[in-house]
């Protein structure tokens, strides 16, 4: 409940700071709305020359396309600015007031900060998987409600990775390379997973589970994902945050000196 | 006695560098095998501040005060060693500690440069869980005191050094904190801005009886707050006291300021009462060993007689004992 409250007000001040800048906001939203324009034309475009792609019709596309901007808001939305400054605190030795504060220095750290335009991106996003509904089968409450674990683990997964990656800053200190790697391979969940090929499909379902984060909900929306399929999504999810939280907390002692 | 607020106990910190040579060979020679070297920044230092204290941490550049700092405010762990503050061991970074008390370094900031300080203020009271009426009277007595009216509602980014110190201080001091750490808060600030932060800082710990650890390079701000100073030298403790005897302990000579009439003046030759430090005009300056003060004064009074205008016997300034302290590289606790 607190940390609600103190999410609230994150929000709230990073929405004050955004508003000051209206001509870059509308720039933003424009450049937002042609991008994802087109990337629903490029699949209509595809959809005119072939009615289905190693399973997906055009429905399960846009619902899939929608579901990757979802996942991709979101990720610019509190996770880009928010790890971003992460790295910029270890760099220049700020990170020690956010240790001094009596909360979850990890929470504290990577939910700080919001680019609420991107707010809008993840609207953008709804309003492509509602387009795309109709053309798939039936919705009923149990795709629904599965639609929303589905979506609520890709976000943690998304969340545990770049934890994971943002670690390796306590140690390298300079670790942009790394976090532009990761944002292409998120690019890469704009497809359905499985039409790639055999290496890559198991890298972006595992090491980089973009895949499943934007693939799985969009199967569990159109209902194409039975129980155990969601059951082992949740499972997984678990245990990557928690893998990923220890990990960052063993980065966090190297950082304060506890091993020496 | 009183439980102390700061109780420290042969605290002892070791870091592990890595060396090398400068140039390319060197450095391929170190990334193949690393030649390791433990540095004591903090080597065994015993300490105990009373509550309502204000403490003056003092050490050349290096000396392991900073290091100090973070141990007792809970950022690193000690190789060995006890700590206590408010009875916590700080290095747990328990909340109820954390809650209790501050660290404000002077070269850093915590406040979002984006956004004005209020914005941040609203959010430092939302972490620190502080009720809304108790925020707002201790944020009136902050904006009062160190007048900032004006600033908090403007982005951090188009605050001068000076004024987004002093709202750093805000920030820092939100919670009302029983205990401050403060790392060089006047570093880089302009003479009078420096003044102001003293005077502030003087004046939170009367309203407040908040106990405040300081470290400072500007001697000004120590002998203007301080009573008490520790002095830590590679690491070690080489004087804990009173201010006002740390002089007769580091240093074992006074100064005797001789001022003489126009007559005497050109002629005069003071070298047999001590060693003559500087000439200015008729004003002369003489060193001389601290027990036989007392005596060449009065005999430069009787031998000179009416040429002498004027005489004072005074201890080193503080800086030059401090220097002396440093330089000499003595160790040995001397409490």
């Amino acid at each position: 409940m607190r940390y609600l409250r103190l999410l609230a007000i994150f929000f709230r001040t990073e929405l004050a700071y955004e508003l000051e800048y209206r001509t870059n906001l509308a720039l933003e939203l424009l450049q937002m709305v042609v991008i994802i324009t087109t990337s629903v034309g490029a699949v209509l475009v595809l959809f005119n020359y072939t009615t289905v792609l190693n399973g997906w019709d055009l429905g399960a596309m846009l619902v899939l396309l929608g579901c990757f901007y979802l996942v991709q808001g979101f990720g610019e939305l509190v996770l880009q600015p928010s790890f971003e400054k992460f790295m910029e605190h270890v760099r220049l030795g700020t990170l020690d007031f956010v240790l001094l504060k009596p909360a979850s220095a990890q929470f504290l750290v990577t939910l700080r900060h919001f680019q609420v335009v991107q707010l809008a991106q993840m609207g953008l996003g709804a309003v492509v998987v509602i387009a795309g509904l109709p053309r798939v089968s039936t919705l009923g409450p149990a795709e629904a409600a599965g639609f929303a674990v589905a979506l609520v683990c890709g976000f943690t997964l998304i969340y545990a990775l770049l934890l994971a990656l943002s670690t390796f800053a306590f140690w390298f200190v300079r670790i942009d390379n790394l976090m532009a790697i990761y944002w292409s391979f998120l690019d890469a969940g704009r497809f359905p997973v499985d039409i790639y090929p055999g290496w890559l499909r198991v890298t972006l379902s595992t090491a980089v589970p973009v895949g499943v984060a934007v693939t799985v909900p969009a199967l569990a929306i159109s209902g194409r994902l039975d129980v155990a399929g969601l059951g082992l999504l949740v499972v997984g999810t678990v245990a990557a945050f928690f893998l990923a939280s220890w990990f960052w907390r063993l980065g966090l002692r190297s950082y304060t000196g506890a091993s020496a | 006695m009183t439980e102390p607020i700061i109780e420290v106990q042969g605290l002892r910190k070791t870091f592990r560098v890595t060396e090398r040579q400068e140039g390319l060979a060197a450095t391929l020679r170190s990334f193949v095998r690393r030649h390791r070297r433990d540095v004591n920044a903090v080597a065994g230092i015993t300490f105990r501040i009373e509550a309502g204290e204000v403490v003056g941490f003092l050490g050349p550049n290096g000396a392991g005060k900073t290091t100090t700092l973070k141990m007792l405010s809970g950022l690193l762990y000690p190789t060995a060693g006890e700590a206590h503050v408010l009875g916590f061991v700080p290095w747990r970074r328990e909340n109820a500690y954390l809650q209790q008390m501050t660290l404000l370094m002077g070269n850093r900031t915590q406040l979002v440069w984006d956004i004005p300080a209020a914005d941040s203020f609203r959010v430092l009271q939302e972490i620190y869980r502080v009720p809304e009426h108790s925020f707002r009277k201790t944020l009136g007595e902050l904006t009062d005191l160190l007048e900032l009216q004006e600033l908090v509602h403007k982005p951090v980014r188009n605050l001068s050094l000076g004024e987004r110190m002093k709202v750093e201080f805000a920030a820092g001091l939100i919670q009302s904190p029983r205990v401050a750490f403060l790392d060089e808060p006047t570093i880089g600030l302009d003479i009078s801005m420096q003044v102001r932060i003293r005077g502030f800082v003087a004046e939170y710990n009367r309203r407040t009886g908040a106990t405040i650890l300081l470290t400072s390079h500007y001697m000004d701000d120590v002998v203007a707050l301080c009573r008490r100073v520790i002095v830590i030298h590679h690491g070690q403790l080489l004087y804990d006291g009173p201010l006002a005897d740390l002089a007769e302990r580091m240093a074992p000579y006074k100064i005797i300021t001789a001022t003489l009439r126009d007559g005497a003046a050109a002629t005069a030759d003071l070298a047999a009462y001590g060693t003559v430090t500087a000439r200015d005009e008729g004003r002369v300056t003489l060193k001389v060993e601290r027990q036989i003060a007392p005596e060449r004064a009065a005999r430069l009074v009787n031998e000179l007689g009416d040429n002498l205008a004027d005489i004072s016997v005074e201890d080193p300034p503080i800086e030059e004992v401090i220097d002396r302290v440093f330089s000499e590289e003595r160790v040995g606790a001397a409490t």
